[in-house]
């Protein structure tokens, strides 16, 4: 059953190593990216002891987990879908029997892999040369259960943002909105924790932390209280991100008119 | 010189056109230019506010370095835009039509389409630079002058980026990843260089010279002499152009035309 997911799998690699120069380029601005917020939050911590409630080798140890996490959470190939759909070629896809949504699964597993595989590298570089502070992972199993949880709503989020392309081809720009508000609200740039406690309650309610926030502040030792609610929570965004992802693409083929096909 | 500001404007009214072709494209890329200013204005208070200073910069000092900043990163996404579309240009060969036309190639692929999506988020940056600097105490004529100065040379240092980019370009056909890792790099600028720690400062100053190009208009305007840095400034700015349109001539010679 799995093995055309198998053939999937190995042609995406083999994708990405006929556009080697690519993929190093873009590994080179995710370096230049988390190199210099390390070295931003360095010297934060020059004249600070502490940060909100996080501590530097905290706040450095976020920093690293979240690269190597969100590398993992957002290593996508579903934005390839919306051209997909704009040019007509998603058609091909459609007759075959296959799951459109295991394929795409088996295209981002290859997407995730290459992208920690570099992730990891770059982390050790910054860790060995730098002489960061890492902090020893901790909860590891509730930190699994959040990732598990953040892969999910990524996955079925993306694949949402890409089937707006059923009813426009202005794809672009709502995706473009979408990946500002995780660089800010799914805490790329410091620990969503540190803003005033109104403010986070209501970003929890959102599924934004729920992306790699959460398994990140889990793993550097931060949960404290209200546990069980975000696991709740995080689950309510899965689950209502799988239902409506299904419902969109159903409601998207209905209305797709195969354009030039 | 008036027939290129003339073909200037008729690529610029070309691209007011295509850009109000998608309305929702307009709304969302505006709301999610106000949300990105936004929550990193957010941050940098946030940092500062909490931090009592960092590296001798407070509050209002950090956030004019991040106006700045973002004073010349709008103006050179307004001029520059098109070079985002250069790509397809010289992979399908098209960049033969560019060529033969009787106008320097720059005038279509450099400054060929204008963003007007920036054009409206600049008046609201301007204000609230000015805002800044009346409250910081910098409103004198003779460094606001000196300020406006070192921004045009900011946005010297802008162009020369954007011409290399555009050479290897044609070069290794790479466009969209190398003007990314460009605004990567320069998004360092938003905060004070100072900040960094050597080697960092010394390669984001002069290997590649960001602080030269973003933070010396403040530094000039809050007094924060730093010896040589401003003439470095100069001397990197016109030295960067020089090389990267001697690189462009260069590419040119490699370009391999439709069906090359």
């Amino acid at each position: 059953m799995f093995k055309k997911y198998q053939l999937v799998f190995s042609t995406t690699v083999k994708e990405y190593f006929a556009y080697r120069l690519n993929f190093v380029l873009w590994r080179l601005r995710m370096f230049i990216y988390l190199a210099s917020t390390y070295f931003f939050w360095q010297a934060v911590f020059e004249k600070n002891i502490t940060f909100g409630h996080y501590d530097k080798s905290a706040i450095l140890s976020y920093i690293l987990y979240v690269s190597l996490i969100s590398n993992f959470v957002f290593g996508t190939r579903t934005s390839d879908i919306a051209a997909e759909i704009n040019d007509g070629s998603i058609i091909n896809w459609l007759l075959k029997p296959i799951s459109f949504f295991r394929l795409y699964m088996a295209k981002d597993l290859v997407d995730k892999i290459m992208n920690i595989a570099f992730s990891l590298f770059e982390v050790w570089l910054i860790v060995y040369f730098f002489k960061a502070p890492l902090i020893a992972p901790k909860n590891i199993l509730l930190a699994s259960l959040f990732f598990i949880n953040g892969l999910a709503i990524s996955f079925y989020v993306n694949m949402m943002l890409s089937f707006i392309g059923f009813w426009t081809t202005e794809v672009w720009a709502p995706r473009f909105v979408f990946m500002i508000m995780v660089l800010f609200a799914a805490g790329t740039y410091f620990p969503l924790d540190i803003l005033p406690p109104l403010l986070y309650k209501i970003m929890i309610m959102t599924p934004f932390p729920y992306l790699f926030f959460m398994t990140t502040r889990t793993l550097v030792g931060r949960t404290d209280g209200f546990v069980l609610f975000e696991v709740l929570i995080s689950f309510f965004w899965v689950i209502a991100c799988f239902f409506l992802a299904k419902r969109i693409w159903k409601k998207g083929n209905k209305s797709f008119s195969f354009w030039g096909r | 010189m008036s027939r290129y500001l003339r073909i200037f404007l008729i690529f610029s009214r070309f691209s007011l056109k295509t850009t109000f072709q998608g309305r929702l494209g307009i709304i969302l890329f505006i709301i999610g230019k106000i949300i990105r200013f936004f929550f990193l204005f957010m941050f940098v208070f946030v940092i500062f506010s909490h931090s009592r200073g960092i590296k001798g910069y407070n509050l209002n000092q950090a956030l004019i370095v991040y106006m700045t900043f973002n004073l010349i990163d709008t103006v050179s996404q307004i001029l520059f835009r098109e070079v985002y579309r250069f790509r397809p240009l010289v992979v399908s060969g098209r960049f033969d039509l560019v060529l033969v036309k009787p106008y320097h190639p720059f005038i279509q692929i450099l400054l060929g389409g204008v963003d007007f999506l920036d054009v409206i988020m600049l008046f609201p940056y301007l204000g609230l630079t000015l805002y800044l600097i009346a409250i910081g105490g910098y409103l004198y004529p003779g460094k606001l002058v000196l300020y406006l100065f070192f921004i045009f040379n900011g946005l010297i240092f802008a162009t020369a980026f954007h011409i290399l980019v555009l050479a290897i370009g044609i070069i290794t056909t790479t466009v969209d990843h190398t003007i990314m890792i460009y605004r990567d790099l320069t998004s360092v600028g938003r905060f004070p260089i100072e900040i960094y720690r050597e080697p960092v400062r010394f390669i984001f100053t002069f290997v590649f010279p960001i602080a030269l190009m973003t933070n010396v208009p403040a530094h000039i305007l809050m007094g924060k002499n730093q010896g040589n840095l401003f003439a470095y400034g100069l001397v990197f700015s016109f030295g960067l152009l020089l090389i990267s349109v001697y690189l462009w001539q260069l590419a040119l010679k490699k370009y391999q035309s439709y069906g090359g």
